[in-house]
């Protein structure tokens, strides 16, 4: 079932043409990954979809249809621009966003309290929001965002500026989420976050859908050219193989066009190698960006 | 529905729960009265002398004289000392026990002249005792009625020919109260407008509007924050009120020209139907500035602009006490922005037809209407522009 849908999105700021032709579709339930440089048009294909902005052509269905007064309560936006009421405490600042979102001041309360405590902010409830550190306010924004118990959970650049332990309890929070079937749309350009949590992603340049599908699929459509070995040999020259790139222990062998890894492989057994490691290389989410947006493609 | 009240309620809170509207908003007019009271009370100390006075009767009409009428709160009695001669007096002058002396000649009945001795300044205030002490004394005898009437002299009194309103020298300062409330209202409206313009500029500014939009409708919002910010000034001007009423209650039975204050029914009348839509009408105003402006000090420099033509009627005061029906006046009653002003200084001047006040209400009403469109659309169109300015024909292009 389909959670969220945008066919042919289009929209412009001036000449700027920030999203162009967008489609993708993400399924309930999914814990999606919305990709790109900065600039690349994803804040505002998030603006789109969640009716912030009016598409010039295209359509949105959100939660079985278009977006509605009512399905704003059904739905968790942690936009990149982070803001929260900085002069007042921080629990009444929950409180009035969660009565935003329908809830009880009893409701607010309770579930306030139990997240507030699960992220070390108890004691600092009563504290004006401009009195918090920078990590403590953005720790906030993500009880303000999930207060409500969202279907859809939108956040953008969740990581940011959060140290480890805490981008650690975001992702544990994130992967909960998903596990209890809420609908994430992951917005980042930290692939490496988005590697370990995504499915599928989809990658925006310039306003365009760059790459679009489940991860393992694009990350195979982009190995194949290489292959990593680690051995205690002194390796020959081999046939196919255009360069050797030493790494971390390992070998990486650039495999001429028409190579195939198990043309190198029979070479080295043929030759006795002691393989002590040998795959074939998949490229990180980093160096699949990398090669999009520098628009290298997939190699041959 | 709920959403707008939350909206309201959350404004109302955040800027009456604080320090700064108790300090600012709320004991300003309170303090300046105050203040104002105490140092009309210190003129009046510094005015008064309580030596007592002296007087010679040559004329007889002081023998066994009554007491003077005691004195009005803040003027401080003054003791009158009869002397038989003239070297008595000077000699008590001479001594400081007396401030001066008056001499009443035999003739002063015939002629009504009288003399009065003293050294240094004398003090109006004690030559006012004196003469109350003479007057009463002349018209002990006299019919307590007329002599009320001779003391009062002549009463002029203008009254509407409708009977509804009227002016005399008991109550002139009638005529000032709604100029002075239309000048009270208009600061109570422009500082809670501050309020809402500041909010939705911070709200820009610290990024919390993203977050607000996915959660209630732009129209809700705006609506929410304009009910808020007018329940803010509403708050003031009560509070206000409170603080002005109860000192009049207190000392009217003390103060003679307090107990001449009214409020004209007409006057509550045009503070229900053109006040309030006027308040609407800068609330909203003031919150679609916020919403196209990219920070607080460029809003202030928009509202200083917003301000100017409110206060023309005050400009013109001149012009409007003197032809209080005159073209311009009912001009500027019409028009939004200086009807505020003017229909409560012609309220004190003249009896303001019906008709003009429903059309004036009614032209506030929709522009009160119009305007809160506008902020939700000014809202709509300049709430993510994050440090660019909205420009106004951008919103009215897309409407």
């Amino acid at each position: 079932m389909t959670a969220v849908e945008l066919s042919h999105i289009s929209k412009s700021f001036g000449p700027v043409k920030a999203v162009d032709d967008v489609s993708f579709s993400i399924e309930k339930g999914e814990l999606f990954g919305l990709l790109g440089p900065n600039g690349a048009g994803k804040t505002t294909s998030l603006r789109v979809m969640l009716d912030i902005f009016k598409p010039e052509s295209g359509s949105v269905d959100l939660l079985g249809g278009p977006m509605t007064e009512a399905k704003k309560d059904r739905i968790g936006y942690m936009p990149e621009e982070r803001g929260l009421y900085q002069d007042i405490p921080l629990d009444r600042c929950l409180a009035y966003l969660g009565s935003l979102k329908g809830l009880s001041p009893a409701e607010v309360r309770k579930r306030s309290d139990v997240y507030l405590e699960r992220f070390d902010l108890a004691a600092f409830k009563t504290k004006k929001v401009k009195e918090l550190s920078k990590g403590m306010q953005q720790k906030a924004q993500v009880i303000a965002t999930l207060l409500h118990q969202p279907e859809l959970l939108i956040v953008d650049e969740p990581f940011g500026g959060l140290d480890p332990v805490n981008t650690q309890m975001v992702k544990d929070l994130l992967l909960e989420q998903h596990q209890q079937g809420v609908t994430i749309i992951l917005c980042s350009h930290q692939m490496h976050q988005v590697e370990e949590l995504c499915d599928r992603i989809v990658l925006i340049d310039h306003g365009k859908v760059m790459l679009y599908g489940v991860l393992e699929d694009i990350r195979r459509q982009f190995s194949g050219h290489s292959v990593t070995v680690r051995t205690g040999d002194k390796l020959p020259a081999l046939e196919g193989v255009e360069r050797v790139e030493p790494g971390n222990g390992t070998l990486k062998l650039h495999l001429s066009p028409g190579t195939l890894p198990q043309q190198v492989l029979r070479s080295l057994v043929a030759q006795n190698i002691a393989l002590e490691q040998f795959e074939i290389s998949m490229p990180t989410l980093d160096e699949i960006f990398i090669r999009v947006v520098q628009g290298k493609g997939v190699e041959a | 529905m709920t959403k707008l009240w939350h909206v309201a309620w959350h404004e109302y809170r955040r800027h009456v729960f604080t320090r700064r509207f108790v300090l600012v908003g709320l004991l300003s007019v309170p303090l300046v009265i105050l203040v104002m009271g105490g140092l009309i009370l210190l003129i009046f100390s510094l005015d008064t002398n309580t030596t007592p006075l002296g007087y010679v009767d040559h004329s007889g009409l002081l023998v066994d004289p009554v007491s003077a009428p005691a004195p009005e709160w803040p003027d401080y009695p003054v003791p009158t000392l009869p002397f038989e001669t003239e070297a008595a007096a000077r000699s008590a002058l001479d001594a400081g026990q007396i401030q001066a002396y008056y001499i009443l000649p035999a003739n002063y009945l015939s002629t009504g002249q009288l003399s009065v001795v003293h050294l240094g300044e004398f003090k109006s205030s004690a030559s006012y005792q004196f003469y109350a002490f003479l007057t009463a004394n002349l018209l002990r005898n006299t019919d307590p009625v007329i002599a009320n009437r001779l003391v009062k002299g002549t009463q002029i009194i203008v009254q509407s020919p409708d009977g509804s309103r009227s002016i005399s020298s008991d109550n002139w300062f009638t005529v000032l109260i709604p100029m002075v409330a239309g000048i009270a209202f208009i600061i109570a409206m422009f500082s809670t407008g501050g309020y809402l313009m500041q909010a939705v500029v911070e709200e820009k500014e610290n990024r919390t509007m993203e977050v607000i939009i996915t959660s209630v409708s732009p129209n809700q919002f705006m609506a929410g924050k304009i009910i808020g910010d007018t329940a803010i000034g509403l708050s003031q001007i009560l509070l206000w009120m409170v603080f002005i009423v109860i000192p009049i209650l207190v000392l009217r039975n003390r103060i003679s020209f307090l107990r001449g204050i009214q409020i004209a029914p007409q006057t509550l009348l045009l503070g229900a139907f053109v006040m309030f839509p006027a308040f609407i009408l800068v609330s909203a105003l003031m919150a679609a500035i916020g919403a196209t402006v990219s920070d607080a000090r460029e809003g202030q420099q928009m509202v200083s602009i917003l301000s100017l033509p409110i206060w023309i009627p005050y400009m013109l005061t001149g012009l409007l006490m003197s032809n209080p029906n005159s073209p311009l006046a009912l001009g500027l009653s019409l028009f939004p922005l200086t009807a505020p002003l003017t229909m409560l200084m012609r309220d004190g001047l003249t009896i303001l037809p019906a008709w003009q006040i429903a059309l004036c209400a009614a032209i506030q009403v929709l522009c009160a209407a119009g305007a809160i469109w506008l902020a939700g659309r000014a809202f709509r169109l300049g709430m993510l522009r994050y440090g660019k300015r909205l420009k106004w024909r951008e919103v009215f292009a897309k409407a």
